[in-house]
């Protein structure tokens, strides 16, 4: 969750597994937009000797969609080279790490940036920019925010401002409830096997990802390259999914002790809206969805017109979701958040309609300012800079899901559907218990120190 | 990210072309992999079509010869 391990294969290959996706105009620079994609799950900040890194073999990507089309008319393109600058030391670290070029450093990571852009040539837009190393502790990693956060966010090209390295998880949920039969702590008394009701269960706190941000310019990515006024002009609305590649064919080189790639990259780990893959798709699938572009997305849409979760809610509140358990129609409240975008009409004065193609991509409305006091459940609370309309790092997406997946969103296109009473208060009771979010760019918290941090308290 | 080359479309469009590919490219369209500095993985995907792709530096060539195939297949001892 939100894709963090979320299909079979990608599960096994966690650095190009693609956790969370989030587009959103910047709070405090609203002339540009900020892209979020993350990788890496569930890092344990004591996770050395060999700590987390990107992949040198991994293409990642950022990719946005701006003409209907669910095809990346624009994209980021990032490429990761790892340096060792000691052959004679096993150590990450041979002393104090003071700076983001201390020679210190034994295994310091840098990365290109590329633009691509539908019918133009790709534009390197940087090289050898340097990534911060992970957070060991006070006497590797001294001040780590002061020191690495900031000296890691490198303006590039075009006002464009890039980050990547690690970053504590900013998404939040109860993963040991939920998986544990479709818990929710707050409401479990009322679960088919009931519990007494308790608080929720952040299960990612204290666990770092790796962050790629980039902020751009709006007029980089939208249609027209200007930076649209009027929320309802189709051209204000962009597409946005992130990727990871890795080369078709890999060999085991036994001399070098690892595998080398041959061929072109092709697509390993993909996402958009969060959770889609996680707990629309079936198992069976998640392998094939990740690996086929988002415009080719309708041979799953049947997943998203009657979802396993809706039908799996009653079942195990029992008597708590009578009418969500007598919807037998498809959910087009669904595929449209999902798939196609709200069109016009459906919220007042709000749209992120990007065409009848049906792609799974977190749509953003340009035109949309930021929210000077931002809900953190979106445009379902009001908020129409939330969640559907792209992702911030505070929207609590794992409510906003749950309650439009148990039938409170269905009213908007089905005016004859009155939701179940406990549709509009559903939540896992979780909230962002790692450092606080950044209040400027990468936004991202600071990660977990190896040292600093505490293991969790084993049970059974 | 897979991208059709010049070459590669060639290659997937006659299978004349792409036999003269393998066999001894006489043009100077041919990438690394034909001037021998790069290795490349030849993946016979599918015997009784004759299809062989070809991955080579970031790319990738698809074949159709099926005297080659019958010719790694007993290089192969199948």
């Amino acid at each position: 969750m939100s894709s963090h391990r979320e299909a079979p294969e990608i599960s096994k290959d966690p650095v190009a597994d693609n956790t969370d996706v989030y587009a959103f105009v910047s709070p405090d620079r609203p002339r540009t937009v900020t892209l979020v994609a993350n990788f890496i799950p569930f890092q344990n900040p004591q996770g050395g000797p060999n700590f987390y890194e990107f992949g040198d073999d991994v293409v990642y990507a950022i990719n946005v969609s701006n003409r209907g089309y669910a095809r990346a008319d624009v994209s980021y393109e990032f490429r990761f080279t790892t340096r060792i600058l000691n052959d004679d030391t096993f150590l990450y670290n041979t002393g104090p790490i003071t700076a983001i070029n201390d020679p210190d450093w034994n295994r310091p990571q840098f990365y290109s940036v590329t633009r691509r852009a539908w019918g133009h040539k790709p534009q390197v837009l940087a090289r050898h920019l340097a990534c911060p190393p992970v957070n060991i502790g006070p006497r590797s990693t001294p001040n780590y925010g002061a020191t690495f956060t900031h000296a890691a966010v490198h303006p590039i090209r075009g006002g464009r401002t890039v980050f990547a390295g690690q970053r504590g998880d900013a998404f939040f949920v109860d993963l040991g409830s939920v998986f544990d039969l479709g818990a929710l702590r707050p409401f479990q008394s009322l679960h088919l096997i009931p519990l007494p009701n308790a608080d929720g269960v952040n299960g990612l706190q204290g666990l770092n990802v790796h962050t790629i941000a980039i902020q751009v310019p709006i007029s980089d990515l939208s249609r027209n390259g200007d930076i649209p006024k009027d929320v309802m002009k189709a051209a204000s609305v962009i597409g946005v999914w992130a990727t990871a590649s890795r080369q078709k064919a890999r060999m085991w080189n036994d001399r070098l002790g690892r595998p080398e790639g041959h061929g072109p990259f092709s697509q390993v780990s993909r996402l958009g809206n969060p959770l889609f893959n996680e707990v629309i798709t079936p198992m069976a699938d998640k392998d094939r969805w990740n690996a086929v572009p988002p415009r080719n997305d309708s041979q799953f849409a049947k997943y998203v017109a009657h979802p396993e979760l809706a039908r799996l809610l009653p079942v195990l509140y029992p008597g708590v979701f009578p009418h969500l358990a007598a919807y037998t129609r498809a959910r087009a409240d669904l595929l449209a958040i999902l798939l196609t975008g709200i069109p016009a009409g459906v919220v007042p004065g709000f749209q992120n309609f990007t065409g009848a193609r049906q792609a799974d991509l977190l749509r953003l409305n340009l035109a949309v300012p930021p929210s000077s006091k931002p809900d953190p459940i979106g445009l379902i609370a009001g908020d129409p800079a939330g969640f559907p309309n792209g992702r911030r790092l505070l929207d609590n997406v794992v409510a906003i899901e749950l309650r439009a997946i148990a039938g409170v969103t269905i009213p908007l296109v089905d005016p004859s559907f009155t939701p179940d009473k406990a549709a509009a208060l559903l939540e896992d009771g979780t909230s962002n218990t790692n450092l606080d979010l950044r209040p400027h760019f990468p936004y991202m918290p600071d990660p977990a120190g190896g040292f600093q941090s505490t293991p969790g308290i084993p049970a059974a | 990210m897979s991208q059709t080359s010049r070459r590669s479309f060639l290659a997937v469009a006659g299978a004349g072309a792409a036999a003269t590919a393998v066999a001894g490219p006489a043009d100077g369209a041919v990438p690394a992999a034909s001037r021998g500095v790069v290795p490349l993985v030849a993946h016979v995907s599918d015997a009784a079509t004759g299809t062989i792709v070809l991955y080579v530096g970031d790319e990738e060539v698809v074949v159709h010869d099926h005297d080659l195939v019958r010719r790694l297949n007993r290089a192969a001892g199948v």
